[in-house]
């Protein structure tokens, strides 16, 4: 989900992964977010699930500008594509409307690394579904500017499995509490955080793999926890492993969002 | 037009496609008989043609979820990890995986006929309100059942009934008509079909990109428009090319309606499926 919102509760995620976003012109929105070290994987460059929130976050808010004045927006759906791994940074995120219909909104949001001569980095769609937020859509001052960089402080910030507080729960699955910090803006586990989660299944799972094509549903809200994902095997190409991933919130017994993640093995 | 859809000459009647389902709503199968004009130049069975059968059983379970809504798809996203070769039955197995107001979410399961797995895709709907042209899906939902007529098959390779002419392979340009053959039942380009398009043309980019016989295993369809009048005409931006493996965007537009966007697809291309 989008966590954009004119209230400050539920940003945690925005300021754990610290991006600024920038209306430029009418539904258009550049991004930019530092390839800091608490988000680094394995490999040394960002996480996917990192990106993943990001590439959500930019698409999202911009889904939402262009769903008002009827409404504010839900992620449904995201897929993305990651090409080349982000090492330098900062990473800047455009993002354009490919559709507004009247239930939905698809953006398409591009990434590139301006410290790697704007070396392509990912290229994602989000869809989200247009809703009515109980206490009407936010209101912006537009062109709208969104800073939500934490403040620098003198503890280091956690890495991400750290951060989330992951259990190895079985060879095939992996958990996390549904800790406040973790809630957008609506109470309900922040979008970013599941793609978060799908990734680290899909590592787990391959003993190291890297992510890099996925495409995850979004089906119902997280709302009680614990959260788990279950990662399968479905096949193994030279590219890497094709795996199905599906979170569930264990405390409200439902499937929450089923992910088809590619995952580089090798190199 | 759709009270007698598909016509006897159909893409959907001679793929041979049969089906079953399920009586509780919310699953359904279908069966894909693997021939040689399914197939890409590596006797394998081509990505467009499995996200044709895709489609169809997806779209069918979602009408059936949404009822008496109706549905358009918003997006398809296909992963192959086995080569489905010539002689072998794919069948897909389809399930509802979320049935809500506004949307609509379909898994569907590939397996062969010996039940290895093949892929693993998606579908997302929108749900609409019905209209009287939409067609009775619970009159299509007899079961076991075929769209096959006793004369139906491909006559020649897919990609010639369809049309495609390939104009430009380093670029991805390719140009399809639409025809009656293959419309689908709003009369636009069938969602499968316009697949099989973004396929061939990132397939043609993809090996021109990396200089090898690569296939596309993976697809993520994003459908933004129909397709009604044609030519349907592709362009392709390669974002990577290795050795063994290519990514693309391919953006398609409907180039007898002023080049209206219709949709736009990630494909990942790669060598050596098991």
């Amino acid at each position: 989900m989008s966590d954009a919102h004119a209230t400050d509760a539920g940003r945690d995620v925005s300021r754990y992964m610290g991006m600024t976003m920038q209306e430029l012109d009418e539904l258009r929105i550049v991004g930019h977010g530092a390839v800091a070290p608490h988000l680094l994987g394995r490999g040394g460059s960002l996480r996917a699930g990192a990106l993943l929130t990001m590439i959500d976050s930019v698409g999202g808010l911009n889904a939402g500008l262009a769903a008002l004045p009827d409404g504010w927006v839900v992620s449904t759906n995201l897929a993305a594509q990651i090409v080349a791994p982000s090492r330098a940074g900062p990473l800047r995120f455009d993002s354009g409307l490919l559709r507004r219909g009247r239930n939905n909104v698809v953006t398409a949001v591009e990434v590139r690394d301006e410290g790697a001569a704007d070396t392509l980095v990912a290229s994602g769609v989000l869809t989200s579904a247009i809703l009515v937020p109980q206490n009407g859509p936010p209101q912006w001052d537009r062109p709208l500017t969104l800073d939500t960089r934490a403040p620098t402080g003198p503890s280091p910030v956690p890495p991400v499995p750290e951060w989330l507080g992951v259990r190895m729960s079985d060879a095939d699955a992996i958990e996390i509490d549904l800790a406040p910090e973790l809630r957008n803006p609506w109470g309900i586990l922040h979008g970013g955080v599941v793609a978060a989660v799908v990734d680290l299944a899909a590592e787990h799972v391959t003993g190291g793999g890297v992510t890099t094509d996925v495409v995850l549903h979004y089906l119902a809200p997280n709302r009680i926890g614990p959260i788990r994902a279950v990662a399968r095997t479905v096949g193994t190409r030279r590219d890497g492993a094709v795996l199905r991933v599906e979170v569930c919130d264990v405390g409200a017994a439902r499937t929450t969002a089923v992910a088809v993640v590619t995952c580089a093995t090798t190199g | 037009m759709t009270a007698a859809y598909p016509p006897d000459q159909h893409l959907l009647r001679d793929l041979r496609f049969s089906f079953d389902h399920d009586g509780d709503r919310t699953s359904s199968r279908a069966w894909m008989p693997v021939v040689e004009e399914v197939c890409t130049d590596t006797g394998r069975a081509r990505a467009g043609a499995l996200a044709t059968l895709v489609d169809v059983i997806g779209g069918g379970l979602a009408a059936t979820a949404a009822a008496p809504g109706w549905i358009a798809t918003a997006d398809l996203t296909l992963s192959v990890v086995r080569c489905a070769r010539p002689g072998s039955v794919v069948e897909a197995r389809a399930q509802v995986l979320r049935a809500g107001r506004t949307t609509v979410v379909i898994e569907v399961a590939l397996v062969d006929d010996r039940e290895e797995d093949v892929g693993i895709a998606t579908m997302s709907f929108a749900v609409l309100p019905r209209r009287d042209s939409n067609p009775e899906v619970d009159r299509m939902r007899d079961s076991p059942s075929t769209m096959a007529m006793p004369h139906s098959r491909l006559a020649r390779p897919l990609l010639d009934e369809l049309g495609v002419e390939v104009r430009d392979a380093a670029r991805g340009v390719v140009d399809v008509p639409v025809i009656d053959w293959s419309r689908n039942s709003m009369g636009a380009m069938q969602g499968g079909v316009v697949a099989t398009v973004a396929d061939v043309a990132a397939e043609a980019a993809l090996r021109s990109a990396t200089g090898e016989p690569v296939v596309v295993t993976e697809l993520y369809v994003t459908y933004l428009g129909f397709g009604r009048i044609g030519p349907v005409r592709s362009t392709v931006d390669i974002l990577a090319a290795a050795a063994a493996r290519g990514t693309a965007r391919v953006e398609l537009v409907d180039a007898g309606a002023e080049n209206r966007r219709m949709t736009v697809v990630y494909a990942v291309a790669t060598r050596d499926l098991p």
